[in-house]
């Protein structure tokens, strides 16, 4: 059984309908490439699966729950975690802070506990600052852990954004575009960083990408999506050499 | 303080009872609360129009605006009061009075609101400070605007001097006077005109382009301050005109008559979707409509709770209001 | 040992004020003026929570205080004074200091879920619709409570004085103060350890990152109704306190004026900061109380100086010409308040010798 079972998947908006019929199936432990042209969709299935939206129409099956319309947090809280086209930090609280919060899903206390800081609450409080510095450690943010992001370079906005996601252990990590913005420098430093996660944690990792680069660095196979429908689903040189992805791309010159 | 409006505050509408028990006396008397509505739902639109161009452009709500409402309505009565042939400087007869207060107090009326824009504002915006500290700037200004009047001019209530002989229309047993008429007509005309210049003017075409991206916009070479000034310049204008009727139709000033009738008149232009002309002038009437009818068919200490219940309402199952855009968020 | 300094501190001041009183050093008026510091220092620091962390703009917290100060006094009357309405009190006198804290805690919690006329808006609104909303629940609540005619309408409700003299006469003790300094610590600490936790670290997220915070697992929902819970339930502690203090309540006393205090100590304060906004709730107090002995000296002076026209008097309206006109420019040359969204600790780093704030 697949981890990610998408079928069927159609999103419409008032008037534009942004997926369709898309269908996609993600194994454990795999690393899988979604691209395809601006506004093809790619973004959309992301914040179909993570939650933020409810599917129109299809069903997506995660580690055989259902998950269409659950709430985001609910939905990380199975396991999927993500990072954000356009980095999403909490920009004024530490960068350890922003790892801690992102594991309140297993938090075991709630306003009482905290209150009166019970056995229960100080346990978890434990356990989430020893998971916390572990995820600090492991990615390198040791220097910077009680900085606040907005002072810090985009690269690492970007590995701080990886390592929360890390944090909340999932199974499955959405990437939506973690290279852009990023000098070639900070992308190799990423494509190590992203192999040596998916080397180490037994994580799937689906990940939205314009850089060939990374691309072709990562991932063994890739999904290609256009207008909401998937054209291309294979190894990479067989996607490079579809007809439909060219066409995709460098648009039909049959005109 | 500022909510012991309702004792001192006019009540709405004449509240008649029907003269004779016959038959549809209480359809007209529906039809006569109808007309006391618009009345009352044009003074909540001519301020409401207010807040929500300075809305539309700046995503600022201006709480300072129910007051310059309230300083509307002094400067008419300061002017019509000094103009005035009894007693008055000029001795203006009651026409001319008229015809002078009505173009003297929008003009004096907009210096206020230009000025809070310049003096509270505007460095605030310069500085780009966050859109609450403009919020908590204008909900000062207003303070400030009613208290000082308060502090200056003291509490006792002033009386606009009757500037207009009192004609009664009878129309099929519904009564109207040519003061309601006046109302009446005056708000449908500004909206229009108002309606007219945001959508068809290049001045209206830069006032919504600084809603959508105020900081492109010096850089297509639109003078964003002037554009700014032009739209507090409107808005105060309007209010001071809404202050003058307000004046002429309920003769009692005072000083807290602007927090009130503003907080309302917001209310209505947040139901109609804040930002939108055509949303402010129909939230209005709307809300006039509610009220008077609550206070026509109940105790009127309900007017209030019914008012507020159906703002909250609407706002929970249509956040944005009736012409709003839904608030979407882009990942 | 940092840990507990602040603890030691407060109880040794908190000893040393009742003792103080107990033993008359203070008159009536200095002991009056220390109450409504506390309330007070509880009013705003409750609003800190939604306005500060949260980043909402809450202007109506004043309706809050108003359901609290209400339900505790009708509480307060039927459980230890004798009424014509109520009948005997429900509670021996003797039982009445042991039993107010109870008043308290039922008082915020009907606060608390009054609160939820605002926190579930809150899911689909943000900023200024919310704003609005909280304006409207201010305004729904104070006409809800003039229309009920049993608890005196517009005409208000008192008694509450009994409840004091009845407790008065179990142990002779300014129990005001007692409650009013308990109220403070049970608030701050409830604040203080919910935004220390990565529990109440939510609230920050969802004002900083609403999007982020839900998708990485925060139920910010449950966030919501959580802050906006708390913080009225405070604020109707704060109701209560208010209520006993003057022993007379009344509706209007708790209209959008009133809340716009609570914003220009948060404001004062520094967004977010705790410490800031207690500093800035003591220093407003002050400063109100200051301009009661200013404004008449003021009105002396120019008199005397002739700039001020004999017909003509300063009142005390000009405190809410002032108070505003400090805020307007405290927003111009420093927005970020007294000490920006930093606790105490962090603009003077040498007092984590002596504290700890974790």
């Amino acid at each position: 059984m697949a981890l990610l079972e998408i079928n069927g998947l159609t999103q419409r908006f008032s008037g534009l309908q942004a997926l369709t019929n898309f269908s996609f199936s993600l194994e454990e432990r795999e690393l899988v490439g979604l691209i395809g042209p601006n506004g093809a969709g790619k973004t959309t299935a992301f914040n179909v699966v993570s939650g933020f939206y409810v599917p129109t129409e299809g069903t997506i099956v995660f580690d055989g729950t259902p998950i269409m319309g659950l709430r985001p947090h609910q939905v990380a809280g199975l396991g999927i975690a993500r990072t954000f086209q356009n980095i999403r930090l909490w920009n004024d609280m530490p960068v350890l802070d922003n790892i801690r919060i992102a594991q309140s899903h297993w938090l075991g206390y709630g306003f009482w506990g905290a209150v009166w800081r019970s056995a229960r609450y100080r346990n978890s409080e434990a356990a989430v600052e020893k998971k916390s510095r572990e995820v600090i450690e492991m990615m390198g943010l040791n220097d910077v852990a009680d900085e606040l992001p907005k002072n810090l370079p985009y690269g690492l906005q970007r590995r701080v954004e990886l390592a929360r996601a890390l944090s909340t252990s999932p199974k499955l990590l959405l990437l939506d575009e973690p290279a852009a913005g990023l000098n070639s420098a900070d992308v190799d430093g990423l494509i190590k960083h992203i192999r040596w996660i998916h080397d180490s944690f037994p994580i799937a990792i689906w990940m939205i990408e314009h850089q060939m680069k990374v691309v072709m660095a990562l991932c063994r196979r890739l999904c290609v999506i256009d207008f909401g429908r998937s054209i291309a689903d294979g190894l990479p040189a067989e996607v490079q050499a579809n007809p439909d992805v060219i066409k995709a791309y460098l648009g039909d010159d049959t005109l | 303080m500022r909510c012991g409006m309702p004792a001192v505050f006019p009540a709405p509408a004449p509240r008649r009872a029907p003269a004779d028990h016959e038959k549809g006396s209480l359809m007209e008397s529906f039809i006569q609360q109808c007309v006391n509505a618009l009345q009352w739902g044009s003074f909540y639109a001519l301020i409401a129009l207010g807040y929500t161009l300075v809305y539309g452009v700046l995503r600022l709500i201006n709480f300072a605006h129910g007051d310059i409402f309230m300083v509307g309505a002094y400067i008419a009565f300061f002017l019509s009061t000094g103009m005035l042939a009894e007693g008055g400087m000029f001795g203006f007869s009651r026409e001319l009075t008229l015809a002078l207060t009505v173009p003297l107090t929008m003009l004096l009326t907009s210096c206020c609101g230009v000025t809070l824009e310049r003096i509270a504002y505007r460095p605030l915006r310069r500085k780009g400070a966050h859109r609450l500290y403009v919020v908590i700037t204008a909900l000062m200004c207003g303070l400030i605007l009613e208290n000082g009047n308060l502090a200056l001019l003291g509490a006792s209530r002033r009386a606009l001097p009757e500037l207009l002989d009192k004609r009664i229309y009878s129309l099929g047993g519904i009564a109207v006077t040519n003061l309601k008429l006046l109302v009446i007509f005056t708000a449908v005309l500004v909206f229009v005109f108002l309606h007219g210049i945001v959508t068809r003017t290049r001045i209206g075409m830069a006032m919504r382009a600084v809603s959508y991206n105020r900081f492109a916009l010096p850089l297509m070479g639109i003078p964003l301050d002037s554009v700014i000034v032009f739209t507090f310049v409107l808005g105060s204008g309007i209010a001071g005109l809404g202050g003058v009727l307000f004046a002429m139709s309920y003769p009692v000033l005072e000083p807290y008559m602007g927090a009130m009738t503003g907080w309302k008149a917001f209310i209505a232009a947040v139901v109609g979707g804040i930002g939108d002309v055509r949303g402010a002038f129909l939230g209005g009437f709307l809300l006039a409509f509610v009220e008077i009818m609550v206070a026509a068919f109940l105790p009127s200490t309900f007017r209030d709770l019914f008012a507020f219940s159906i703002l909250l309402l609407i706002l929970w199952k249509r956040p944005t209001g009736i012409f709003g855009m839904p608030l979407t968020t882009k990942i | 040992m940092q840990r507990y300094t602040i603890n030691i501190i407060f109880l040794a001041a908190a000893v040393s004020l009742v003792a103080a009183a107990a033993a008359g050093l203070f008159d009536n008026y200095i002991l009056t003026v220390l109450m409504f510091m506390g309330i007070n220092i509880i009013f705003a620091s409750s609003l800190n929570l939604v306005n500060g962390h949260m980043g909402e703009f809450s202007c109506g917290h004043a309706g809050f205080m108003c359901v609290g100060a209400y339900v505790g006094s009708l509480l307060s009357v039927v459980f230890f004074t004798s009424n014509k309405f109520f009948g005997d009190p429900l509670f021996p006198p003797e039982a009445a200091p042991f039993l107010f804290p109870l008043v308290l805690i039922l008082a915020s919690l009907a606060a608390a879920l009054f609160g939820l006329i605002v926190a579930l808006p809150s899911f689909h609104t943000r900023d200024d619709y919310l704003a609005i909303i909280t304006i409207a629940a201010n305004y729904i609540i104070i006409s809800i409570v003039e229309n009920i005619d049993a608890i005196g309408g517009p005409r208000g409700f008192s008694g509450m004085k009994r409840t004091m003299n009845v407790m008065g006469d179990v142990i002779h003790l300014p129990w005001m103060l007692i409650w009013v300094l308990i109220g403070c610590f049970v608030c701050i600490t409830v604040l203080y350890r919910l935004v220390t936790s990565t529990y109440g670290k939510g609230i920050p997220a969802v004002c900083q990152n609403e999007v982020a915070a839900e998708i990485m697992g925060v139920n910010t929902n449950k966030v919501k109704i959580m802050a906006f819970m708390v913080s009225s339930g405070l604020a109707g502690m704060a109701g209560v306190l208010y209520a006993h203090v003057y022993g007379y309540v009344n509706a209007q006393a708790f209209n959008i004026l009133k809340s716009t205090e609570g914003l220009v100590m948060v404001y004062l304060g520094g967004m977010g900061s705790i410490s800031g906004v207690i500093l800035a709730a003591v220093a407003f107090t002050l400063l109100v109380e200051a301009l009661r002995f200013v404004i008449p000296a003021a009105n002396d002076l120019l008199h005397i100086w002739g700039i001020l026209p004999a017909s003509s008097e300063l009142s005390q309206i000009w405190k809410w010409v002032i108070i505003p006109l400090i805020l307007i420019l405290l927003m111009q040359l420093r927005p970020e308040g007294l000490l920006g969204n930093k606790e105490l600790t962090h603009v003077f780093p040498r007092l984590r010798r002596w504290v700890s704030f974790k």
